[in-house]
């Protein structure tokens, strides 16, 4: 057992308005810059939906993540040899128009026209070529809230039976906000010819090294998620760096920070980095199950003991004692990794959404009996759309979390009506009422410390008189022969 | 006086270029270090021009490279005819190749407006000095026969007196004019490659074809 410490994301789908804050933070705060005017390390899209950029998820196109290779792992895209060999020109990148081509507009021309007859505009322009756009083509939320649309959601493929979106009675919508997942297994650390990316050791943050990248692009398209990003500018990649510099500190991440719905919890994970590579061999349905066994109880004596001897600090078993993430996780099994099927082992989880919380229409009258939370065979939400996104098509595993999310709402509502629940609804999801109140807890009222739990690095603990002596305060460059 | 200029003085500057100024890029400003690839920008006709440069120039490069190290091996290799005359042609065929590639680099930079923001005077001096480079190749290719073979009576000699010193021009100075030019635009080459982003060359990704695929850096270790 090698013990390992990750810090982890969850999103609760059920609250997330889509109303894009944590995308506009993190891009005032990262990319805001020449060359980086397209990446949106965190995006919130609609769902069905075609995504950002367009049809991510089609990994026939883009060849991102790993498959099964008899009893091994490989990068679906290509092995070390074809790598050497694509070098020059790398077939599955994605291009400028799979995201959008960037613009802005001539906001110096409502002040600065000269006079004439007409009203000046701001006329939009390119942030690349810097030319005129007559038609603006794409951005990224390009289809916001289309959900019943036949140009971009009837092309989400997770959506099996197109009909269900033609439909008032049964078309759905949600919001699926996402980042970078700092996978436990990641195919584009994996795919870097000048090992330019690697994952922290101390806390899973997967990371691109500038000095090293020398923009070779296959990362671009390894990360099944489409979160490395190529930038035209300095011609090396970039991605979400998990707001590092905030996280180090125990500050929450900018995304989370300034998520309005508070739909994100930042916590602690422990897991056994020695079962990884097993846990990604599992077949599509074990997948779900698979990431939860890899993740350790911070309890447990003998974790804690081995945690120590790889050094993890006091304050950090602490804080994975304390973390919301485990509880979503693997505690209430709720949460779910995106699109486990990608193999790359993501580190951000998601609570699937009942939203709308609605039956197919016509089934009123169903609902009155459930006391107006539809059941599960009544809801309007496709159990099959949750599980192509979150659970490699294994419908077990969101019926599950889907009866506990109902059974906990039916609980609430009867208890804040003051109406008799019926135990056996919170029995029948594995819940009893003091989990109830917890999960009722985390999911409203539960503060920001609640939420985030988050322990800092402490790095100017290490080493203080070397670090003080030698290098100051400020962890500037490597000494000669090394860091220690 | 041409030939002072072309054989000495060119070699030496961009020796002396080429070994200072590529350490000192590497340690105080890696962040330019890469190919400032326009894949993202443009791929249609890039994918014509990239592969068919790189694959017609890398052979033809190593082979000028291995010509000059090992110059014994390679006269005994080329002392068959039948050798000599494959050797020649599959040279030929993949210069020919090369020069389609770099011209169609160069082209498509000509009018793309998204190119255009990535395109700086670097870019154009690099296309023009290989796609210069690349054609006097091919027409001493074709027009001054056998030029595997006396190459290593000639130039590499030459150069071998330039690395050690003693720089003996006598070898190349009654050569016909296009091959001084070749040889010039090869110095100047090797001068500017430590400014442009022609640097991407001198970094061979080998580690990882060893390395297990994770990569874990950890503050401690």
């Amino acid at each position: 057992m090698d013990v390992r410490a990750q810090i982890v994301m969850v999103f609760n789908l059920d609250k997330c308005i889509g109303c894009h804050t944590c995308s506009i933070s993190c891009k005032n705060i990262w990319t805001d810059r020449k060359g980086a005017e397209y990446m949106w390390w965190n995006n919130v899209e609609t769902k069905p939906g075609v995504g950002y950029p367009r049809q991510w998820e089609d990994q026939e196109r883009f060849k991102g993540g790993w498959v099964v290779d008899g009893k091994k792992l490989k990068l679906k895209a290509m092995g070390k040899g074809p790598t050497l060999a694509n070098m020059f020109f790398q077939p599955n990148m994605p291009k400028v128009e799979d995201y959008y081509e960037p613009f802005d507009f001539d906001y110096g021309n409502l002040a600065g026209a000269k006079e004439g007859k007409d009203q000046p505009v701001a006329e939009a322009f390119s942030q690349i070529s810097g030319k005129k756009i007559e038609e603006i083509q794409g951005g990224p939320n390009w289809d916001d809230d289309l959900s019943g649309s036949q140009v971009y959601a009837a092309k989400d493929l997770n959506l099996k039976d197109k009909k269900v979106i033609e439909s008032y009675d049964s078309m759905f919508m949600q919001y699926l906000p996402r980042i970078c997942n700092h996978c436990l297994n990641p195919a584009c650390v994996a795919s870097c010819p000048s090992r330019a990316l690697y994952k922290r050791g101390e806390d899973g943050i997967v990371l691109v090294d500038q000095e090293v990248c020398k923009g070779w692009r296959f990362c671009t398209s390894a990360c099944p998620y489409k979160k490395v990003y190529f930038n035209w500018n300095t011609g090396k990649a970039e991605k979400c760096i998990f707001c590092y510099p905030r996280v180090e500190t125990g500050q929450c991440n900018a995304c989370a920070h300034s998520c309005v719905g508070r739909i994100r919890y930042v916590g602690v994970l422990l897991y056994d980095a020695d079962a990884v590579e097993a846990a990604a061999l599992k077949g599509d349905a074990e997948l779900v199950e698979a990431h939860r066994e890899v993740i350790l109880d911070p309890r447990d004596p003998e974790v804690c003991r081995k945690a120590k001897e790889n050094g993890i600090s006091d304050n950090w078993l602490e804080a994975a004692a304390a973390s919301p993430v485990y509880t979503l996780v693997k505690e209430f099994g709720i949460a779910l990794p995106l699109h486990p099927e990608f193999r790359t082992m993501p580190m951000a989880y998601y609570i699937p959404s009942l939203s709308p919380v609605l039956s197919t229409w016509g089934d009123t009258h169903k609902l009155l009996e459930h006391g107006m939370i539809p059941a599960l065979e009544t809801l309007r939400v496709p159990i099959g759309y949750l599980a192509s996104l979150l659970s490699a098509g294994n419908e077990g595993v969101i019926e599950e979390a889907l009866k506990k999310l109902i059974a906990l709402r039916v609980q609430m509502r009867a208890e804040n009506l003051g109406l008799p629940a019926d135990p056996a609804l919170l029995q029948e999801a594995g819940l009893d009422e003091a989990a109830a109140k917890r999960l009722y807890r985390l999911f409203t009222v539960a503060g920001y410390n609640e939420r985030n739990v988050i322990p800092p690095q402490q790095r100017e603990e290490d080493d203080p008189q070397r670090r003080k002596q030698e290098a100051g305060f400020g962890i500037l460059k490597k000494t000669r022969g090394g860091s220690k | 006086m041409l030939n002072s200029l072309i054989f000495i003085a060119l070699p030496y500057v961009a020796l002396a270029l080429l070994l200072l100024v590529t350490p000192y890029r590497f340690l105080s400003n890696r962040l330019t270090w890469t190919a400032y690839s326009t894949q993202f920008l443009e791929r249609k006709v890039l994918y014509w021009g990239i592969n068919p440069w790189h694959y017609g120039i890398l052979p033809i490069l190593l082979a000028h490279i291995v010509g000059f190290a090992f110059p014994g091996v390679f006269k005994r290799f080329l002392g068959n005819p039948e050798t000599l005359v494959g050797v020649e042609s599959v040279l030929f065929g993949l210069g020919a190749f090369a020069v389609l590639g770099v011209l169609l680099l160069l082209l498509r930079r000509v009018n793309s407006g998204m190119l255009k923001r990535v395109t700086f005077s670097s870019d154009w001096l690099i296309l023009y000095l290989l796609l210069f480079q690349a054609g006097t190749g091919i027409y001493i290719g074709y027009f001054m026969r056998w030029g595997s073979q006396w190459y290593l009576h000639t130039a590499v000699p030459y150069l071998w007196s330039i690395v050690s010193f003693q720089p003996q021009i006598d070898y190349v100075a009654d050569l016909p004019l296009v091959f001084k030019l070749h040889a010039a635009c090869a110095f100047l080459i090797v001068a500017v490659l430590p400014f442009t982003k022609l640097v991407h060359m001198l970094y061979l990704p080998v580690d990882f074809l060893k390395d297990p695929p994770l990569l874990y850096r950890w503050r401690s270790k």
